[in-house]
């Protein structure tokens, strides 16, 4: 007896309650944040959207397709809007499911400039051509072929509204110092940070130096334990070692250690250990400005 | 099914470890320039793709090692990358060969999109500008796409021209090399790539295309998901180790990867590598049925194993679950039960294939789809 469509329904039932399947149960379908009707007036959408998957999605970007598989990239859509003004006044819209809200705020963060913020999602980027933003687990990219910021706008508002997932920024970006950040600076890589193997992954910010000072990094390692965060700390005192130089270790406090020294292609750098955490500020002129910018830091991270 | 067993079995067959003419393993600290093509370019061997990369920081450690030609592409971040790529070489830029791409569209759209890459890269003229992948040996020959690539050219604006491939490699580069409109084809090549792909980039290279293998590592640093291999070298020598190869732009993000990319220069794939990159296939092998139909009749409670991988295969490696579905007609729901209620799993796949988490996997494909 071969299995008709009730069938494989009852199996299929069945093995969601008995196994631990890792597949989230309730997710929005993707497709479903595509809009379809009630689009801002003139538009209308031009071809079926599109998914591509982890196979497929190279297709579409190329190799960009690799940036998002670091981050976590689950599946997207995208569709093609067309304008009533000419040919070439087209909407592409891009919506990625990044599995996570980190992960959606870490493409978004590699993707925009400068601060430019359009207000839609939890962040976001909007010039005349294009509009980036996150919101939950998702990042969306759209592209206007011809200029026209306010449609951009307008489609991002409609899509951000579709969204339901309510989950709040990373809490590591509100860690960061406000003073002296440059807007929109802060960035989360899923590994390598600041093109260190050893660093894993974490996030980092711009901060501008004091009285024209230049500007320099304050970063974040984010490590499974204190153990690991010790044994990366041990790494980057021997790459400055070899590479650069180690000028004073101390232990601070009863929970940190600090070592300062000069990274031979970021410039000089401070780094404590707190806990499971690397903090440190790279590329600084001024001690001072990174010694305020870090004892900020340090006690912003619980 | 072709396309996918084509990238996992392609090269692997006997030809691959049977032609490799050994060279004792011997480790040099020099530096190794080809020459790219017709172009005349001396480009380090190990060269860089920059797509994913972040850090300026990594760039420059890159130069120091003596690397001196960089991948990138105006699309990579909306043009960060360029930028990035722009910033770290100022006051370096005639010590360093700059490659990007431009994606075929109106002449306007273009040109424009050349403009923001010579800004970006604060420069005045690109050294190899390639078309971003093209993958019909048509668009290879198009006049229309060959005519843009003159006139940047005649304008100063790009030294040399080629195209970029992901996909028909090998009929790509034959068009190419029947055509002679290109200077350099940037290329996917690795161990798992066939001999027909291999015998092409022999052609083009006698025609004096440049060639650039990219996606050497045929998976990327990914240690965490490769079972703690770390075939990256000498991945990198076997590509290296076909002379019709002027460099490879492994796509690095770290300091630390590019210094292990860049120890490979002046060393020859030898009978060491040969395990790590075993090892590393079959990694890869043991991911994805391939239906050779090896497994038909092991199961001694009579389940047809082969429906069963093919539904992961489907799901897995093509991603379509409306073919796990059909796959789904062809088992019975006493086949499914009797086979996930099995204890132990005695059939053993000929290629490798992990079959206890196959039915895992088949488990929980089944457990999500929508029916």
């Amino acid at each position: 007896m071969f299995m008709n469509r009730r069938e494989i329904i009852a199996v299929s039932v069945f093995l969601l309650m008995v196994t631990c399947s890792s597949v989230s149960s309730a997710a929005t379908p993707l497709e479903s944040l595509i809009l379809q009707r009630d689009l801002p007036k003139g538009w209308t959408l031009a071809e079926a959207p599109q998914i591509y998957k982890k196979k497929t999605l190279f297709q579409h970007i190329d190799g960009q397709a690799e940036l998002f598989f670091k981050y976590g990239f689950q599946q997207s859509v995208f569709a093609t809007y067309q304008g009533e003004r000419s040919r070439e006044d087209q909407i592409e819209v891009d919506i990625y499911d990044m599995g996570k809200v980190i992960q959606a705020f870490g493409v978004f963060s590699r993707f925009r400039n400068e601060d430019r913020p359009g207000g839609f999602g939890l962040d976001s980027y909007l010039d005349d051509h294009s509009v980036f933003f996150y919101k939950g687990k998702y990042f969306i990219m759209l592209y206007a072929a011809e200029s026209n910021a306010d449609s951009l706008g307008q489609f991002s508002k409609l899509i951000s509204s579709k969204i339901s997932d309510s989950s709040p920024p990373p809490k590591e970006i509100g860690h960061f110092p406000k003073n002296g950040l440059k807007p929109g600076s802060i960035q989360y890589f899923p590994e390598g940070l600041l093109g260190h193997k050893f660093l894993g992954r974490g996030f980092q910010g711009t901060y501008m130096g004091n009285a024209g000072g230049k500007e320099f990094k304050v970063f974040m390692a984010i490590f499974k334990d204190s153990g690991e965060a010790m044994k990366a700390r041990e790494f980057y005192k021997d790459d400055l070692s070899r590479k650069g130089k180690v000028s004073s270790e101390a232990i601070h406090q009863s929970e940190t250690s600090v070592l300062k020294g000069e990274d031979p292609y970021q410039g000089k750098i401070i780094l404590f250990q707190k806990g499971f955490y690397l903090l440190g500020a790279l590329g600084f002129e001024k001690e001072e400005d990174a010694d305020n910018r870090l004892a900020e830091l340090i006690k912003n991270v619980k | 099914m072709k396309h996918i067993s084509s990238v996992f079995l392609g090269a692997m067959g006997s030809h691959f470890w049977s032609e490799i003419p050994f060279a004792h393993a011997e480790k040099k600290s020099d530096l190794e320039y080809r020459t790219l093509g017709k172009t005349g370019l001396k480009v380090s061997s190990v060269s860089m793709g920059v797509m994913n990369c972040s850090d300026p920081a990594v760039l420059l450690r890159a130069f120091d090692l003596g690397i001196n030609f960089y991948d990138t592409a105006d699309c990579y971040m909306r043009g960060h990358n360029e930028e990035m790529v722009g910033k770290a070489f100022e006051g370096k830029r005639q010590k360093v060969f700059i490659q990007t791409k431009v994606h075929a569209h109106d002449e306007k759209k273009m040109r424009a999109s050349v403009e923001r890459s010579l800004q970006r890269l604060r420069t005045d003229y690109i050294d190899v500008l390639v078309w971003h992948n093209l993958s019909s040996p048509s668009e290879v020959s198009d006049p229309k796409l060959s005519e843009f690539m003159s006139k940047m050219k005649r304008e100063g604006k790009a030294r040399f021209t080629g195209f970029s491939a992901h996909s028909h490699m090998a009929s790509l580069l034959r068009e190419a090399t029947k055509s002679n409109l290109h200077d350099v084809v940037l290329v996917s090549y690795n161990f798992t790539h066939s001999k027909d792909l291999k015998e092409a980039v022999t052609m083009a290279a006698r025609s004096e295309l440049g060639i650039v293998a990219m996606k050497t590592q045929a998976g990327g640093y990914k240690k965490e998901k490769m079972g703690g291999l770390t075939p990256h070298q000498a991945a990198l020598r076997y590509v290296l180790m076909d002379r019709n190869v002027s460099c490879a732009v492994p796509g690095v993000t770290t300091i630390e990867q590019i210094e292990e990319c860049a120890a490979v220069m002046g060393t020859s794939f030898s009978k060491q590598d040969i395990h790590p990159l075993k090892q590393y296939h079959s990694f890869l092998q043991g991911r994805i049925c391939t239906l050779c139909g090896g497994c038909v009749g092991e199961c001694p409670h009579g389940v047809p194993y082969s429906d069963l991988l093919r539904v992961v295969m489907y799901h897995e490696g093509y991603e379509n679950d409306s073919l796990v579905r059909e796959s789904l007609q062809r088992i019975t729901v006493q086949d499914i039960q009797r086979c996930f209620a099995c204890p132990s799993c005695s059939v053993i796949c000929k290629r490798g294939l992990d079959m206890k988490a196959q039915v895992q996997m088949a488990k929980q494909i089944l457990s999500s789809i929508q029916v």
